[in-house]
């Protein structure tokens, strides 16, 4: 090999071609600065990236933001071939069965939605709403549970000057979808209201499953598949007639995106044992429209690999009688491989909402319309999370919960 | 993604003129031109540190968008000026390449370790050609690297840096001169 063959075999892995748009949520051109209002550290060894507006939440003992970045630069998107992002799972799948015993499973975690506030495209700003959940569950799936009194935050430094230049609400309107002139309010107080932590009993179900089932399920991939598959639930989006059915019943794109949430809560909330959760992975590895997207850094800052899957609408199933989005999005499964561990699920825009919809008179007979400025991702450009869970905490351990 | 935009027919110069009137017209040229010149900066400096240049490319770019007269290509005169840029980095390239050579551990790929597999066979040779990297002048590195990592002909980096074509292959005969000289003897095939 002479000189030249060996500089082109130099850092090849630097050399991955990104999509300009995950370029540009990181470097505005505009501006000559990153992009999104977040600086990264220039040393990654320092801290990981966490948007300002999470300092509220670390007071609360957890931090969560929503991080600007879709795909990280070490990353890139679909660089991964299928050979490896088989690898990714199975990875996680092999490492998941490493995973300690315990007597207790123990879950942290926080889900986010994100509202634009404002009139425009050009003068708003994203609000990260937040719920967290504290929750210990022992062997008999006895368990109790604190909610994590968490403030609704400015998505990125940006949002939150402007927020501040808009004199630092502390409630700020959002439009409620379907509804129109009706409006939603987020609590942007500066300091949680907690009055100390209250445990509450949980005995928890997982889509119908008790704590026992979820650690009776199969650990063959297909095997679990099958049982998923068998769930009765309703697994629709919308329907304008709900009833129970087993999720086997779905087709195509529907099925993909009920599994998917089972598949989640399988990796993160339910209690299942470290065999079930490898399953779990390789379950998700054959989900139709699973693709690699190479890395990226979930909402706590932490470095992980993504899988993802289209979505026709990221609202939770079995609530609704009528759609309630006017975009189009993608789920990203942020995975630790090396821990065999499902770091957060992500919810991204693909196309922005636009235009509007027809709806089927509701309750009090009257003709509705769905329409893109009704929509909490109004403002949100391809790429922009409207929502996600990020599991802190999520495993088996010997300690003993808080009394 | 869906995010592919639609192929505009213009030219990049006319991109730019049409970015005179209506500024976000600009964003298509970052869409054609950033992903390639991200992948080099990133080469040459690390992830964190490429998201920084070409903003900031982009932005001069744009500012400057009045005096492209558009005798060169754009992306002559786009990668010239990311070029301006990472010469301004030079001493910080130059740190990371010798505690490649020093460690082993290439810095600007710090967390990518787990694809190593990538790169075996140029694992062995890059801490040596790291040394020889981090020994090169400023003009050197960009004329050297462009033709290596950028995939530029002579020509294309002539234009790019603004030299006479005979200077810059004088100036990549000598790099890799250098380079050589750090790499071990070539084994005769027998």
């Amino acid at each position: 090999m002479d000189e030249f063959d060996a500089l082109r075999q130099m850092r090849t892995a630097l050399a991955e071609e990104e999509h300009p748009h995950a370029i540009e949520l990181r470097s505005d051109w505009r501006t000559g600065r990153k992009g999104g209002g977040v600086r990264r550290p220039r040393s990654r060894f320092v801290l990981p990236l966490v948007s300002l507006g999470a300092t509220a939440a670390v007071t609360a003992g957890v931090i969560a933001a929503v991080s600007e970045e879709p795909d990280d630069a070490r990353g890139g998107t679909g660089t991964l071939s299928h050979e490896e992002q088989g690898s990714v799972l199975l990875v996680a799948a092999t490492n998941a069965l490493r995973a300690p015993a315990g007597a207790y499973w123990h879950t942290k975690s926080v889900s986010g939605e994100v509202y634009g506030v404002g009139t425009s495209a050009a003068n708003h700003y994203k609000v990260d709403s937040r719920q967290g959940v504290d929750r210990w569950t022992d062997r008999k799936g006895k368990g109790r549970q604190t909610h994590l009194d968490l403030v609704d935050v400015p998505v990125t430094a940006q949002d939150k000057q402007k927020w501040q230049a808009a004199g630092s609400p502390t409630w700020v309107q959002v439009p409620l979808p379907g509804v129109p002139d009706q409006k939603a309010f987020l609590d942007m107080s500066a300091k949680p209201k907690g009055s100390g932590t209250r445990w509450m009993p949980f005995d928890g179900r997982y889509y119908g499953l008790s704590a026992a089932a979820v650690a009776e399920l199969p650990t063959r991939p297909q095997a679990l598949e099958k049982a998923l598959l068998a769930l009765k639930g309703d697994w629709h989006a919308y329907t304008s007639k709900p009833k129970k059915e087993p999720l086997g019943d779905l087709q195509g794109t529907e099925r993909a995106r009920a599994l998917s949430d089972v598949v989640g809560t399988l990796l993160s909330d339910a209690p299942a044992p470290p065999a079930v959760r490898a399953a779990a992975f390789r379950v998700l590895a054959t989900l139709p429209g699973i693709r690699p997207e190479g890395g990226a850094t979930d909402p706590l800052g932490r470095r992980g690999t993504v899988v993802s899957l289209p979505l026709e609408t990221t609202v939770t199933l079995g609530l609704y009688t009528a759609p309630q989005q006017l975009g189009t999005y993608r789920r990203q499964f942020i995975i630790d491989p090396a821990a065999g561990k499902l770091l957060a699920i992500r919810d991204l825009v693909v196309t922005p909402p636009h235009g509007s919809r027809r709806l089927p008179p509701g309750d009090n007979g009257k003709p509705r319309i769905l329409r893109a400025d009704q929509m909490p991702d109004r403002f949100h450009r391809p790429g922009e999370p409207v929502s996600y869970q990020v599991f802190e905490v999520a495993e088996w351990t010997n300690e003993r919960p808080p009394s | 993604m869906a995010l592919v935009s639609p192929v505009d027919a213009s030219d990049d110069a006319g991109i730019v003129m049409a970015s005179l009137e209506d500024p976000e017209a600009f964003g298509e040229l970052f869409r054609r031109h950033s992903p390639r010149l991200h992948a080099y900066i990133k080469r040459r400096l690390g992830p964190t540190l490429a998201d920084d240049l070409v903003a900031e490319t982009f932005a001069t770019a744009f500012k400057q968008r009045e005096r492209f007269d558009g005798r060169t290509e754009f992306g002559a005169w786009l990668w010239g000026i990311a070029s301006k840029l990472i010469a301004r980095h030079h001493r910080q390239e130059s740190r990371m390449y010798r505690a490649f050579a020093r460690t082993g551990v290439d810095p600007a790929e710090d967390g990518l370790a787990d694809r190593a597999g990538d790169r075996v066979s140029a694992a062995a040779l890059g801490p040596r050609l790291a040394r020889a990297l981090a020994s090169l002048g400023s003009q050197d590195r960009n004329a050297l690297l462009l033709l290596a990592w950028g995939e530029m002909s002579y020509a294309e980096i002539a234009t790019t840096l603004g030299l006479p074509l005979g200077t810059v292959k004088a100036k990549i005969h000598r790099a890799r001169a250098k380079l050589r000289k750090h790499l071990p003897e070539e084994k005769t095939d027998g």
